[in-house]
């Protein structure tokens, strides 16, 4: 039996600018299992972003449903949308976003901290890669030690779903490989569901699923039955 | 400790410069709270706890003779306690020095210990037999008379020695003066020496008493009590009947304690203000600045209110701090203040205590302050969308500023002076608060500066300008016209004129004073009046003329019928019409012309004293004259005064330090915040070429636009001050009046541009360091 984790029905979302309204999602429906790896792949302006952030709790639908485990989440209440974030949700950025003032393990124990997480932060630090950086601060590091601090930062609370917008958007090949690996590593140490917008169609490549969009609406939903590893990947 | 306490520890390292402005701020508000109130409350209580212990009394009377029986009498009557009838002498105090005329206030004790007024015995031993005599504190001191040592007092005329036994304060003479004339405390020119009463009935020839202090039941029936004294007392000659609130040193003591906490409850204020204006302005900036961290904690599932804690911490920790370094620095110094105050005031009992309840009303108070104000700072966390917060903010949108629109101004302008006017449009509330800033700083000083002029002013005016007679000379008692004659014997002299200094009540409708009503010359030379528009005033044949502060009191104006009565035996009260109000800057007094008075109000062709000018040494020359009880001299006053300076100037000095401070902390905090958030657009300049001494002459440009602005606004701030503190500060002994000029204008100016120019070089070693080029490099949130 499938465990589904997340099923999208009929997603819109419409902006107002003035007197033109602005369409970011139409109709968009699907289904994301427990532990998947699921990329979205989109131009820019395509809703990705949107989508992703109606399903982190982090915006709210025009219309349409959103069911995490079987709850539908766009009733939430602002507090309770909050808690879902809280407990459910891990996020990675393009830009990392990482607090400029704590160092890397502050970053990670300030996460477990507010969730009350048990997670052994140095063996997250170990899993990204960065045991020997911990007590760095993000200014002293690279672009790419500060996106495994963030992916640290997001796995530290154990989340349901990891989602990561554009985690490789600001980092040079070789270093998104390097993160794309770890997030690889991640989903299969932690059984997290990892789903990974980008606008870079080579990293399909590694994903169980892709779902590509285009002007707000899904394109093509794509099961990929043999998923690469990070390091065969080209762009 | 908790990551998010971290974070905001390591905020608070990284806004050093800003926190510790605001803290500083908050600090010296919350000093001069604690340190002005605590000093109130210190000489407040010690003086409650004094007066409890000695029995004051509650109502001072004076007559012409009061037989002793009357104490049984009047002890019998509605709401009276208690009550002392005693005997009260001016006599001459006599030292080696025959130019010296000293007096000395000769009072009664019954038995072995006066039941009300009780005296403190700070040395010696209490023993009052045959002529042994307690001598009262501040004169001894200032005289350097110990106990054991010989004075001689000369009475009606004949030289007596004592023994001094012991040195005591008294609760009457907390605040030793002669009388409200004399202004200010001059222990070395007047004393008080307390007498066994049937001896000093004996050497005085006196078989009545002339005073009677009272304590009463019940204080709120005060004044249904002195009416109904006043009339039973009125066939032994009542002079006068003064409650508690009117006796001359307890009213000059409520009135320093008022004015106290006037200053400790309205300064502060002031200061808090600006630390909450600067700390909101401050965390709105920070929220503005960390909107992507804070959408980040929003995402990571923080709720609004923890995000809003999270940043009101970094207000209740400068609140709390400031409130507990304000208050425990102000308690340290109240001690040192108070004891300043112990200069002019005599209180044996005085015990600087530390009030712990003020430390907590001040962090509470601060901490009320600084939350409310952090609150309005970060309010807009609210408002943070998680999703849009990750996206670059959208520029603002760069219209055009007014001055724009003026284009045969703008076009004159260079390009950096386009930048500080546009950067002056574009952030009003942050220039506005530097030109509150200066503007209160100038307003402050202007404010100090005026009050050391003032000072001087009233003074010198007075005793030269309104006041013009080089010598007072005081009698016993009133004596016939012709006494003159005698003294004019004695000296050569420019000019001599007989007055009467006598107490009056006078009524206008429902308010009423005791004051003393001065009867002079018609066409005397001794004094020149004016009314409040300037015009000459004389003294009328027959009417009255107050002073301005008089007048102010009894709410009467020229042209009004006010009732005077003189205690006189048999005197009746009579309507006597305001001939004018006049300005004096010291003292509350009526004017009469001497006949007139005499006719209606005493006895005709007598006087009680004489004014004299001459250029003899007159206080040698009348030593040996009878019945002089006091000659006041212009240098006597000047010498006063001078001393008095001393705790001016230390006001000054403590007034333009903390007022300077506040505009130098605003501006440099502020210039501050705006290096820090302009780091990218004064990088981008750097590499246009721009040098570091260009942008700090931009953003001095900005400074110095707000801060000429601030100063201009200062000078109206400062007149508002001026008006304010003389309606405050006006009391029977002073009459704050005089406008600002361009003596006190200029030099408040002055300083406050030194203020203004330290804070912009401590801003120019701030871009000296600072990396631009790194702000370049990387975007961490």
């Amino acid at each position: 039996m499938r465990d589904i984790v997340l099923r999208i029905e009929n997603l819109s979302k419409y902006y107002q600018m003035g007197e033109v309204r602005v369409k970011a999602l139409e109709n968009v429906s699907f289904e994301v299992e427990k532990g998947e790896f699921i990329v979205i792949l989109g131009p820019s302006g395509s809703g990705k972003s949107t989508l992703l952030n109606i399903i982190g709790g982090m915006d709210t639908p025009s219309g349409g449903n959103v069911y995490f485990d079987g709850e539908l989440i766009t009733n939430y209440s602002d507090r309770e949308l909050t808690m879902y974030r809280r407990y459910k949700i891990g996020f990675v950025f393009q830009f990392y976003n990482l607090m400029a003032t704590l160092t890397a393990k502050e970053n990670v124990e300030l996460v477990a901290e507010i969730t009350g997480s048990k997670v052994n932060v140095e063996e997250v630090m170990e899993a990204v890669g960065l045991g020997d950086r911990s007590d760095h601060f993000p200014s002293q590091m690279s672009g790419g030690e500060q996106q495994r601090v963030a992916i640290a930062r997001a796995v530290a609370k154990n989340p349901d779903i990891l989602l990561c917008d554009e985690p490789t958007g600001a980092l040079d090949f070789e270093t998104g490989i390097s993160i794309l690996k770890v997030l690889k590593d991640v989903n299969v140490k932690y059984k997290n569901t990892v789903i990974v917008i980008t606008h870079n169609s080579p990293i399909a490549q590694m994903a169980d699923k892709v779902i590509k969009m285009r002007s707000g609406n899904i394109t093509e939903i794509i099961i990929n039955e043999n998923p690469i590893e990070p390091e065969g990947i080209e762009w | 400790m908790k990551k998010l306490n971290k974070r905001l520890l390591r905020m608070i390292k990284n806004t050093k410069g800003q926190f510790f402005a605001v803290l500083s701020i908050i600090i010296t508000g919350l000093f001069i709270f604690t340190a002005v109130n605590n000093s109130a409350m210190n000489l407040r209580d010690s003086l409650n706890s004094y007066y409890s212990i000695t029995n004051f009394a509650d109502i001072f009377v004076t007559a012409a003779g009061i037989p002793e029986s009357i104490e049984r009498e009047i002890e019998g009557r509605e709401n009276i306690r208690e009550a002392d009838v005693r005997l009260s002498i001016d006599t001459r105090f006599i030292t080696d020095n025959e130019d010296e005329r000293i007096t000395v206030k000769a009072v009664s004790v019954d038995g072995k210990e006066n039941k009300i007024n009780k005296l403190f015995i700070k040395e010696g031993r209490y023993s009052l037999t045959g002529n042994e005599v307690i001598l009262i504190d501040q004169f001894a001191v200032a005289r350097e008379i110990n106990v054991g040592d010989e004075i001689r007092l000369s009475l009606n005329g004949r030289e007596h020695k004592f023994k001094v036994s012991a040195i005591a304060s008294s609760p009457e003479y907390v605040y030793l003066m002669e009388s409200e004339q004399v202004l200010l405390p001059d222990p070395g020119n007047f004393g008080v020496v307390f007498i066994e009463e049937d001896y000093l009935r004996k050497i005085s020839g006196s078989r009545y008493f002339n005073e009677i202090v009272l304590t009463v039941n019940n204080y709120e029936q005060i004044n249904k009590t002195k009416d109904q004294l006043e009339d039973f007392l009125k066939k032994y000659g009542v002079v006068r009947v003064l409650d508690r609130n009117e006796q001359l040193s307890n009213s000059v003591m409520q009135e320093e304690i008022g004015g106290l906490e006037t200053v400790s409850r309205s300064i502060p204020i002031v200061f808090l203000l600006f630390a909450g204006i600067m700390l909101a302005n401050m965390l709105s900036r920070t929220v503005k600045r960390d909107r992507t961290s804070i959408g980040v904690l929003k995402a990571m599932g923080l709720t609004d209110n923890e995000i809003i804690i999270h940043y009101l911490k970094y207000a209740a920790s400068v609140g709390i701090l400031g409130g507990l370094l304000g208050s425990i620095i102000g308690t340290a110094t109240s001690g040192a203040m108070t004891g300043l105050y112990l200069e002019f005031f005599n209180i044996p009992m005085l015990r600087v205590k530390i009030y712990y309840q003020r430390i907590i009303v001040s962090v509470l108070l601060s901490l009320i302050f600084c939350v409310g104000a952090g609150f309005w700072g970060v309010r807009s966390i609210i408002r943070i969308n998680p999703a849009e917060s990750m996206k670059p903010e959208v520029p603002k949108s760069g219209k055009r500023v007014f001055l724009e629109n003026i284009q045969f101004l703008w076009d004159r302008f260079t390009f950096s002076w386009r930048m500080v006017w546009r950067n002056i449009f574009r952030e009003k509330r942050k220039f506005i608060l530097i030109a509150a800033a200066v503007a209160i700083t100038t307003g402050l000083m202007m404010m100090t500066m005026w009050m050391n002029e003032i000072m001087d002013v009233m003074f010198v005016k007075h005793y030269t300008d309104f006041m013009k007679m080089e010598y007072n000379i005081g009698f016993n008692g009133f004596q016939d016209k012709r006494v003159i004659n005698e003294i004019k014997e004695y000296i050569n002299y420019s000019d001599m004129e007989g007055r009467i200094e006598f107490p009056f009540e006078i009524k206008n409708g429902r308010n009423s004073k005791i004051v003393t009503v001065i009867g002079i010359e018609e066409d005397t030379v001794f004094y020149d009046f004016h009314d409040l528009e300037g015009n000459r005033l004389k003294i009328p044949k027959d009417g009255i003329l107050l002073s301005s502060n008089l007048a102010e009191a009894l709410k009467a104006s020229k042209g009004d019928k006010i009732i005077l009565k003189s205690y006189v035996p048999d005197s009746e009260e009579k309507y006597v019409t305001v001939a004018g109000v006049l300005v004096q800057s010291l003292g509350i007094n009526g004017y009469m012309d001497i006949d007139y008075m005499n006719r209606e109000f005493l006895h005709k062709g007598i006087i009680n004293g004489v004014y004299i000018n001459s250029k003899d040494d007159v206080k040698a020359k009348l030593n040996d004259v009878k019945n002089i009880t006091s000659i006041q001299t212009q240098g006597d006053m000047q010498k006063i005064f001078e001393e008095f300076s001393g705790l001016i100037v230390a006001y000054m000095g403590f007034m333009v330090i903390f007022s300077g401070m506040l505009g130098f902390v605003i501006l440099y905090s502020m210039t501050l915040m705006s290096i820090n958030e302009r780091t990218l657009e004064f990088s981008s300049l750097r590499v246009m070429g721009f040098t570091k001494q260009e942008i700090f002459r931009m953003l001095m440009k900005e400074n110095s636009v707000m801060s000429l602005l601030g100063i201009i606004a200062g000078i109206p701030l400062g007149k508002w001050l001026v008006n304010y503190i003389g309606v405050m500060f006006s009391t029977d002994i002073y009459t704050i009046q005089g406008v600002l000029t361009l003596k006190e204008i200029v030099p408040a100016i002055i300083l406050t541009i030194i203020f203004i120019i330290s804070a912009q070089l401590m801003t120019y070693v701030k871009i000296h360091k600072l990396d631009f080029m790194q702000a370049l490099k990387s975007r961490i949130s």
